[in-house]
C-alpha cells in the first residue's frame, strides 16, 4: 500500500478480495469450511476495504461537502442499524440451509454476491462510527453465536448439507470456533485504529 | 430520530432475510425444506429414462403408469456401505409389511440407482441379496443425463463424490402416485408414516392429491397408519440408536 495514497490501497485490496471470492468460487464453495469460512468473509472483507478506500478519499474532500457528511451519517446513528444488520445477515449465513440453497436457489446467490459486500460496507462505516462498548457488544454476540454454531456442527452426527460431506461439516464446526476466539483478538491488537 | 427508521429497517431486512431462508422460521436444513415443500405442494415429476433389473430399459413416468400402484422410491447405489445399508433394512421392513397386510395390489417399492456404474446385473445382484420380493420391490438405475439430473434435483437428492468412489448422498422414503406425482417424502425413520400415505392415497385412486397431502398422519400413531404401521414404528425406533 502506497502511505500517500490509501484510497487507492484499500481499493486494491477490495479488489483482490472480490476477484479471490468470484474467480475461485469452484473450489471454495466445493468445502463446507471454505464455503464459510473463506468465501463468505472475503464477500465480506471487499464491501469493509471498499468502504475503507471511500472514507479516506472522502477525508480528503471533506471539506468540500460537509453538509452532505452529516446528514448522511445521521441514519447511522452510533452505527447501532448498521450492526444490527451485519449480525443478522452473520446469523443467516450460519444456517445450513443457506450453505445448500446458495448453491442451487440463484435468489440466496444473489444475496449471497451482492448482499454480502454490501453487508461489509455497512459493517465497516457502522464500526467507524459505534462507540467502544456498541462494537463490543456486537462483537460478542457475534462471537458466542459463531462458537455455539461451530460447536452444534461439531456435535451433529448427521450432515446438515446436503452438498457437503460430514467430515466438511466438522472442520467448518472446528473453524467457526476458532473464528470466535480469532476475531476478538484481531479487534484487540487492532485497537488503535478502531478505538 | 431518522436512525430509528434506519433501525427498524435494518431489523426488518435482517429478520427478512432469516425469514425467507428458513422458510418462515421452520427449517434450518434443505433436507427438511424439500420435505416441507413437498408435503404442502406435491410435485409434478419429470422423466428420465430408466434401467429396469429385469425387463430392460423403460422411462420413469411409463414404468410408474404401467405399474398402477402407488409407489414409494428410494435411491441408493449398489456399492454403497453406509447409509443405503440402513435404508435397504428399512425398505426390507417396509416390504414385509406390505405383504402381512396384504397390500401389495396397492403399493409398491422402487429403489432407483443413481450410479452410472449400476447395470442391470448389479440391480439383481443387489436385490437377490436384499431378499426382495419381485411381486412388491423392484429395481432400477438411472441413464446419465441431464434429464436424471433435473429428476433428481426435483426429489431433492444431491449426489457428491466421496473419497473411494464412493458417493454421499440424502435418504428419504418418497411417496409417488402412477400419475408422476410426488406426494410426501417421510423420513427412514418412520416408514410407518410411508406407508400409510402411500395406502391412503391407493384407497383414493390417486384423486385430488393435494387434499390427501394435507390429511395425512401428522404422527407415526395416526389412526390412519393402522396396525402395519405402527408396528414399522416399533421396529425403526431400535435403528434410531444406529451411528449411521
Amino acid at each position: 500500500m502506497i502511505p500517500q495514497r490509501p484510497s487507492l490501497g484499500f481499493s486494491m485490496l477490495a479488489v483482490a478480495c472480490l476477484v479471490a471470492a468470484l474467480g475461485a468460487y469452484r473450489p471454495l464453495t466445493a468445502l463446507m469450511s471454505l464455503h464459510m469460512l473463506v468465501q463468505i468473509p472475503l464477500l465480506v472483507l471487499a464491501g469493509v476495504f471498499a468502504e475503507r478506500a471511500a472514507w479516506h478519499r472522502h477525508e480528503m474532500s471533506i471539506h468540500k461537502i460537509p453538509s452532505l457528511t452529516r446528514n448522511r451519517w445521521s441514519y447511522n446513528e452510533y452505527g447501532v442499524p448498521g450492526l444490527l444488520l451485519a449480525s443478522l445477515v452473520g446469523a443467516a449465513w450460519m444456517i445450513p440451509k443457506a450453505l445448500d440453497d446458495a448453491l442451487t436457489d440463484w435468489r440466496i446467490a444473489v444475496f449471497k454476491y451482492v448482499g454480502l459486500p454490501i453487508v461489509g460496507w455497512v459493517l465497516g462505516t457502522s464500526a467507524r462510527r459505534a462507540p467502544m462498548v456498541i462494537k463490543l457488544f456486537f462483537l460478542g454476540n457475534f462471537c458466542w453465536m459463531s462458537a455455539i454454531v461451530g460447536l452444534l456442527y461439531l456435535e451433529q452426527p448427521v450432515r446438515l448439507c446436503n452438498a457437503y460431506l460430514l467430515g466438511d461439516q466438522d472442520w467448518a464446526g472446528r473453524g467457526l470456533i476458532v473464528l470466535a476466539v480469532l476475531l476478538p483478538l484481531v479487534c484487540l491488537f487492532r485497537k488503535p485504529a478502531w478505538s | 430520530m431518522r436512525w430509528i427508521l434506519a433501525l427498524m429497517l435494518a431489523l426488518f431486512v435482517g429478520t427478512g432475510a432469516l425469514y425467507g431462508l428458513t422458510d418462515g422460521f421452520t427449517v434450518v436444513t434443505a433436507e427438511s425444506a424439500r420435505r416441507q415443500a413437498v408435503a404442502r405442494q406435491p410435485r409434478l415429476l419429470h422423466d428420465a429414462q430408466l434401467i429396469n433389473a429385469n425387463e430392460g430399459t423403460s422411462s420413469l413416468r411409463r414404468e410408474l403408469q404401467a405399474d398402477g400402484r402407488v409407489a414409494i422410491v428410494n435411491f441408493f447405489y449398489t456399492r454403497c456401505i453406509s447409509l443405503c445399508l440402513a435404508q435397504g433394512s428399512v425398505t426390507q421392513r417396509v416390504q414385509d409389511a406390505i405383504a402381512a397386510a396384504g397390500l401389495q395390489s396397492q403399493v409398491r417399492l422402487l429403489s432407483i440407482s443413481f450410479d452410472p456404474r449400476d447395470r442391470e446385473s448389479d440391480l439383481s445382484r443387489y436385490a437377490s441379496s436384499m431378499r426382495a420380493n419381485p411381486a412388491i420391490w423392484r429395481f432400477g438405475s438411472f441413464e446419465p443425463s441431464p434429464q436424471r439430473d433435473a429428476l433428481l434435483r426435483q426429489f431433492g437428492i444431491t449426489v457428491i463424490p466421496a473419497p473411494l468412489g464412493d458417493y454421499e448422498h440424502n435418504a428419504a422414503l418418497h411417496v409417488v402416485t402412477p400419475d408422476g406425482r410426488l406426494v410426501g417424502i417421510v423420513d427412514l425413520d418412520e416408514p410407518g408414516r410411508a406407508l400409510a400415505l402411500a395406502r391412503t392415497l391407493a384407497a383414493s385412486g390417486g384423486a385430488s392429491l393435494a387434499s390427501q397431502a394435507s390429511s395425512w398422519p401428522k404422527s407415526r400413531d395416526g389412526a390412519a397408519a393402522g396396525q402395519d404401521g405402527r408396528k414399522l414404528a416399533e421396529t425403526s425406533a431400535d435403528r434410531k440408536q444406529d451411528p449411521s
